[in-house]
């Protein structure tokens, strides 16, 4: 079952991020074409068509969000490229950046043409300093080509494409903090409305899209609509990246179409749990998802069968957690990280992780009170749907969802003061 | 821009079963809040834009998938709202127990308890038990290494993190209103802290508001603390008695004394922001130092006396001097913060019953007949402008004002009109000035060129043919009367280029809606008069709607001065208005104004000057010539609440009442008459303006015969009675400027005029005010300093023709060049010993030693 690679193809090249090898290998003919052939209008519509879906996590149709910016307000327009892969367990984005630039610069090319943007900011997550390196390379090699700047192709579209990488807050992913972090604020976000599309960076429209949705659209251009609808299923079309992670035997970024079962990228290509290990659950999509249980290791990986299963594909990065793995220790390393990454903006978010990780750490150390399962459960309740941005509902849900899955766990820890299970589980 | 009296939009929404039709882009917060439904907020501030971050306002609105912020959310039609829910008010108890997880619950012993809002929303929520059951956070301070408590981080604000919800209210005020960066939110989550910049503090002008709008007691100031419980202090309505903007306050008061000032929101004036020296400037009324009796002169030594001997003194030598050697030898000063009331009855005792014209309150001022007398100058210092009109400015030119320390509630509005409708600002001005970062252009023209400058951009106008309804002969025959007679020749002498006199012109007749704003470099300015012209032209040749053309005068009460007759020869339509009153004409003689007084005493044609509330001698823009004056006068009666330079030389010394001490009312910029209440009594031995007028009065057998009902509402009928003649746009002056004298021994242009915090003679005395600026300094560009190896805190001897000083050199990223300024708000240095008149305020300087 090899699947066509899109992102992979060249991965072995050690030169793919250089803008000769990347034109030897076909790259920036699509943005050619599309400057040649198509009206900006003409662009949104293909996208629409391909129904690529944003792979920041929340699977938004790239060419609706893209129909949203108003073309009228003589505002000028931006692209703001989400590089801030932060998301625990999540490394494709880097992947990406590290060989393959010039295919997230061609696609942002292509996507300023269609919305009329002629600035892009390219925000990546602070501790990327050897891939933001390799974007500005990239960029620079761009610019002397003539590929960005001023009448580019000849076409008369100008183009400026900006890096600027982040001071690392988890946070700074999240759009509306990441816009105020890139005009120069606090990493804070903002309530909506009024959405980036419309009143966005400098309060001027918007589009807000991740690395791995702009560099899927040169292949689109490339090939065409009925090539990417090959890949993936009908409403989840194309492939995508998933950074498989955890007790594994071959932990990595697998490159497969939609709708691929879970269990061929677990077993066929991550080889299995680690040493024929029992399989204990599965995190999907990134650490605010949702756990899979065993017995649903054949979803498909496509975003309304994930979301069928009772999570989140998220942004595709697989965690595997093996018998060995006390819950309670695992959900504390993921609350701790939420409560550290809270921005302090929005009071349940900001207060409530913190009490969580409170108490979650609290049972975990084996001090846990009667009561505390149903008090971290009530405190979910007030944070989740009560918050600015979607932080605080990702501090909640692996809570509610580990929980519900291994109450036992918890209550075993908070009676007898230590594990249920037994283990000699790396890392605790 | 706002919709210019457009129909809105018309949305209904219900909320808790009732229906209400409210306008569009209304918020369901602000539609609730017109039903009467109390909807809690903490982040909320209806002045600021909303963040949405403390979620206290969620509401349930039907078919919105989770609750919402209501304080952002704008109502949509149709909309079904619940602000009671079953599902809200356990979000917002899930709230309040989320805050008060690491509260302190310190409410006896904290300053803002009795007006907390965390407080008020507990107790409404009835959230009494706590599932807390960890050590309550206490992040450990870099600086002091104390936890969570107590840290100064201003001159006068006092943070106490502990208390602190963390509503961005603060940071927010200062970003978004003020412009300032001085305070800020660092580290994140539950561990973020409000804080000044590493090695800064918060110290920017407006930093009382912080204050005022923390909902609860993290933000507090040394003002206030710990001093009074807000429930036993009494409240008097008042009014700021500084600068001429007329900001409303709260005074705070019990039996002892005043404590704090409080904002009462206008949104005509001052939106409920006020400046530090409103809100802290009250304090010159408690101190220690006031005089509390009498003083007379005996062998040359001031002693202490009673009100009857002095009062008695008084009389006679008025008595004396108006039979022996006539009215005209008498002559009265009074001082810009005094009451509307207290100036008309001053007026009408020296006038109606002394019989003298010898009247002015513009001690600070030289030259006054040439613009007392000058059509332009008076037409755009009547200008009826209104400070709200700026939100629907396009572009506006700030014209010689240091904006933020002249007229503090205009520079908020004009921010706001910046920041939220796009109004493009220009500034010109000898230095620069605050309101750089809002100017899309700041010009700084050469000392003294003020007219030339408008002179440049009358020429900018004319040769891009950018006026309007005029013809273009009489266009051609106003260039005639322009000096300097060409853009390139005014250019070169303000030290402007001509591109941007034109970019300037081109944007001024562009815009629909321009502004043109004058301040205190103009009006404190010899040449006043002939800037004033060219302001005038300018008004006229882009047909400039009158209220946006203005000269802002610059104390609280200059306005209601010039209205109630304050000054040596009245306007004609201010006789008439008098001459009614009084049943008789004015005297026919000649007045004197303040220069001609001083004048007129060392030709010892005046005898003797009542001065009530104010110091010429040291606010006098001529040092040695009104010290010379003060030192010859005959005899010399001073009413002040201290003593001062000027009482030091006077023959009689009177101990006065301050503003908060009698009822009263001031007249701002705008022309708007606004009322204060009496809060504390003044003192035994103090008495107030008005009582000493009628104590003379009385004891000369000259009685005025008002009660203060009475004289109120004659007062208040001789404001409203003025009449303003619009600007003529027909009309057109000369514009001529000055020569600038010859100053080769003395290169450098010395400014002097009030320090941000301080506002004239009185702010001395306001311990607040002193935490901010407690010394003069001299201000140096950082390009004259290093030509003379100055750094910042190092003596520096400044000499001119007339006197020399030695100060602390205070380097200033705001100045470029050549110029310097000193503050004239501190008795020890008499800083207008440097200033003459013929020497136009050129100075040198010397590094002394260093430090």
């Amino acid at each position: 079952m090899a699947q066509e690679q899109v992102f992979f193809k060249y991965i072995d090249d050690p030169n793919q991020h250089k803008i000769d090898t990347y034109i030897e290998h076909g790259g920036y003919q699509a943005v050619q074409k599309v400057l040649k052939e198509y009206k900006p209008p003409e662009v949104i519509d293909t996208v629409k068509e391909s129904g690529v879906r944003g792979r920041g996590g929340a699977g938004f149709p790239a060419g609706l969000k893209w129909s949203f910016v108003p073309q009228n307000t003589g505002k000028p327009i931006y692209l703001a490229c989400n590089a801030d892969e932060s998301e625990p367990g999540t490394c494709k984005d880097r992947v990406i950046m590290e060989n393959d630039p010039h295919m997230l610069i061609e696609g942002i090319m292509i996507c300023c043409y269609a919305i009329n943007a002629h600035h892009a900011f390219i925000y990546i997550r602070g501790e990327f300093a050897f891939p933001a390196a390799r974007v500005e390379a990239a960029v620079n090699e761009a610019y002397e080509k003539g590929y960005l700047g001023k009448n580019i192709f000849g076409s008369g579209f100008d183009l400026d494409v900006i890096v600027h990488t982040g001071g690392g807050a988890y946070i700074c992913g999240e759009e509306t903090a990441l816009l105020s972090s890139l005009e120069g604020s606090r990493g804070n976000s903002r309530i909506r409305p009024p959405f980036p599309a419309v009143e966005g960076l400098y309060k001027c429209p918007t589009v807000i899209n991740n690395v791995e949705t702009l560099a899927s659209l040169p292949s689109i251009f490339d090939k065409g609509i009925e090539w990417y609808r090959s890949h993936g299923t009908e409403k989840s079309p194309g492939t995508k990246i998933f950074s498989l992670s955890g007790n594994v035997n071959k932990p990595g970024n697998y490159e497969v179409d939609l709708g691929t079962p879970l269990s061929y990228v677990i077993n066929e290509l991550g080889g299995g749990v680690q040493d024929g290990r029992k399989l204990k659950a599965i995190i999907p999509g990134g650490s605010s998802t949702p756990l899979l249980m065993p017995d649903q290791i054949d979803t498909p990986l496509d975003y309304e069968s994930v979301a069928a299963a009772g999570s989140m594909l998220g942004s595709g990065a697989i965690i595997v957690i093996d018998e060995r793995c006390c819950m309670v220790w695992a959900l504390m390393k993921l609350i701790n990280f939420y409560a550290h990454e809270s921005c302090g903006r929005c009071t349940p978010c900001r207060e409530g992780t913190a009490w969580l990780k409170q108490l979650i750490n609290r049972i975990e150390n084996g001090e846990g009170k009667q009561g505390d399962i149903e008090l971290i459960l009530d405190a979910c309740d007030n944070i989740i749907g009560r918050t600015i941005c979607p932080l605080g509902d990702a501090a909640v849900m692996p809570t509610r969802s580990f929980i519900e899955h291994f109450r036992d766990e918890f209550e075993y820890h908070i009676e007898h003061k230590k594990c249920k299970v037994k283990t000699d589980y790396p890392f605790v | 821009m706002s919709d210019n009296g457009k129909e809105k939009e018309q949305v209904t929404l219900t909320i808790d079963g009732r229906e209400i039709t409210v306008d569009k882009g209304t918020t369901v917060l602000e539609a609730a809040t017109q039903l009467g439904i109390h909807i809690p907020t903490f982040c909320w501030h209806p002045k600021l834009d909303s963040i949405g971050a403390c979620r206290m306002c969620l509401v349930a609105v039907e078919k919105f998938p989770k609750p919402a912020v209501s304080c952002a959310t704008e109502v949509m039609p149709g909309m079904i709202v619940r602000t009671d829910s079953e599902e809200i008010v356990k979000a917002r108890r899930g709230v309040l127990e989320f805050l008060l997880l690491n509260h302190p619950l310190d409410c006896p012993t904290c300053d803002k308890g009795g007006e907390c809002d965390l407080q008020d929303n507990v107790f409404h929520y009835g959230i009494d038990k706590s599932r807390q059951t960890f050590t309550r956070l206490r992040v450990v301070d870099e600086d002091t290494h104390t936890t969570f408590d107590d840290k100064r981080i201003g001159p006068e604000v006092i943070r106490n993190m502990n208390r602190c919800v963390t509503c961005y209210k603060c940071v927010r005020f200062n970003k978004e209103i003020a412009g300032e960066y001085d305070l800020g939110a660092y580290e994140r989550g539950n561990h973020t802290v409000i804080d000044a910049p590493p090695g800064e503090q918060i110290d920017n002008f407006y930093s009382g508001n912080v204050v005022e709008i923390c909902p609860v007691g993290a933000l507090t100031n040394t003002d206030w603390r710990y001093k009074v419980r807000n429930w036993i202090a009494k409240q008097a309505a008042s009014i700021c008695s500084h600068d001429a903007d007329g900001q409303n306050i709260t005074l705070w008061y019990d039996q002892r004394q005043l404590w704090r000032a409080t904002s009462r929101r206008n949104d005509e004036v001052d939106e409920g922001w006020l400046c530090n020296i409103a809100r802290y400037g009250y304090q010159y009324v408690n101190s220690q130092d006031r005089l509390t009796q009498p003083l007379i002169k005996k062998e040359g030594k001031q002693v202490p006396a009673t009100w009857d001997e002095a009062i008695s003194l008084i009389v006679k030598r008025f008595k004396d001097i108006k039979e022996n050697k006539g009215s005209v030898c008498l002559a009265g000063l009074i001082g810009g913060n005094q009451s509307v009331e207290t100036a008309y009855l001053f007026n009408k005792f020296f006038r109606n019953k002394l019989k003298t014209n010898n009247l002015d309150y513009r001690l600070e001022y030289i030259d006054l007949k040439s613009s007392d007398e000058n059509e332009a100058y008076n037409s755009l210092y009547r200008a009826p402008f209104k400070i709200a009109s700026l939100e629907n400015a396009d572009v506006v030119l700030i014209f010689a004002s240091n904006f933020i320390k002249d007229h503090p509630s205009v520079n908020l509005r004009l921010r706001k009109a910046y920041r939220k409708f796009g109004t493009q600002v220009y500034t010109v001005n000898p230095v620069e000035t605050k309101s750089a970062d809002i100017s899309i252009d700041e010009m700084i023209y050469a000392p003294d060129t003020e007219t030339a400058f408008t002179a440049g951009l009358i020429h900018a106008i004319i040769d891009n043919k950018l006026y309007k309804n005029i013809d273009d002969a009489k266009v051609a025959e106003m260039k005639a009367k322009i000096s300097p007679a060409t853009l390139a020749d005014a250019a070169k002498l303000c030290g402007v280029d001509e591109d941007r006199f034109t970019a300037l012109a081109k944007k001024l007749s562009d815009a629909n809606n321009p502004f043109i704003l004058a301040g205190d470099f103009l009006v404190a300015s010899s040449k006043r008069h002939r800037t004033a012209n060219g302001l005038f032209n300018i008004a006229n040749l882009l047909n400039i709607p009158d209220g946006n053309a203005a000269i802002l005068g610059s104390q609280a009460n200059s306005i209601g001065f010039d209205r109630v007759g304050m000054r040596p020869n009245l306007p004609e339509q201010v006789k008439k208005i008098l001459e009614e009153k009084w049943g008789e004409p004015v005297p026919a003689s000649a007045g004197s104004n303040t220069s001609q007084i001083f004048k007129n005493i060392l030709d010892e044609e005046i005898d003797s000057v009542f001065i009530m509330g104010a110091n010429p001698a040291m606010r006098y823009p001529d040092g040695p010539f009104v010290n010379a004056s003060l030192e010859k006068i005959d005899f010399l009666v001073v009413a002040d609440l201290f003593e001062t330079a000027t009482s030091s030389k006077a023959d009689v010394v009177l101990p006065l009442a301050g503003w908060s001490e009698q009822s009263g009312a001031y007249v701002n910029i705008e022309g708007r008459y606004q009322r204060f209440e009496k809060a504390l009594a003044p003192k035994a031995g103090i008495k107030t303006g008005i009582e000493i007028i009628h104590a003379i009065a009385d004891a000369m057998e000259l009685p005025l015969d008002l009660n203060l009902a009475e004289l109120t509402k004659e007062t208040k009928d001789v404001v409203d009675a003025f009449e303003r003649v619009p600007r003529d746009t027909g009309k057109f002056f000369e514009v001529k400027q000055a020569q600038i004298p010859e100053h080769a021994d003395y290169p450098y242009r010395l400014i002097i005029g009030n320090d941000l915090h301080h506002f004239g003679y009185l702010t001395e005395h306001c311990p607040s005010l002193m935490r901010f600026t407690p010394e003069p300094y001299l201000e140096i560009s950082p390009n004259l300093a290093e030509k003379f190896e100055i750094e910042d805190g190092m003596l520096v001897r400044v000499e001119s023709a007339t006197g020399k000083l030695v100060l602390k050199a205070k380097l200033s990223e705001h100045f470029e060049g050549e110029v310097l300024f000193i503050p004239n708000n501190f008795a020890a240095t008499e800083v207008n010993s440097l200033i003459s008149r013929e020497n136009g305020g050129w100075v040198k300087i010397e590094k002394l030693d260093d430090k």
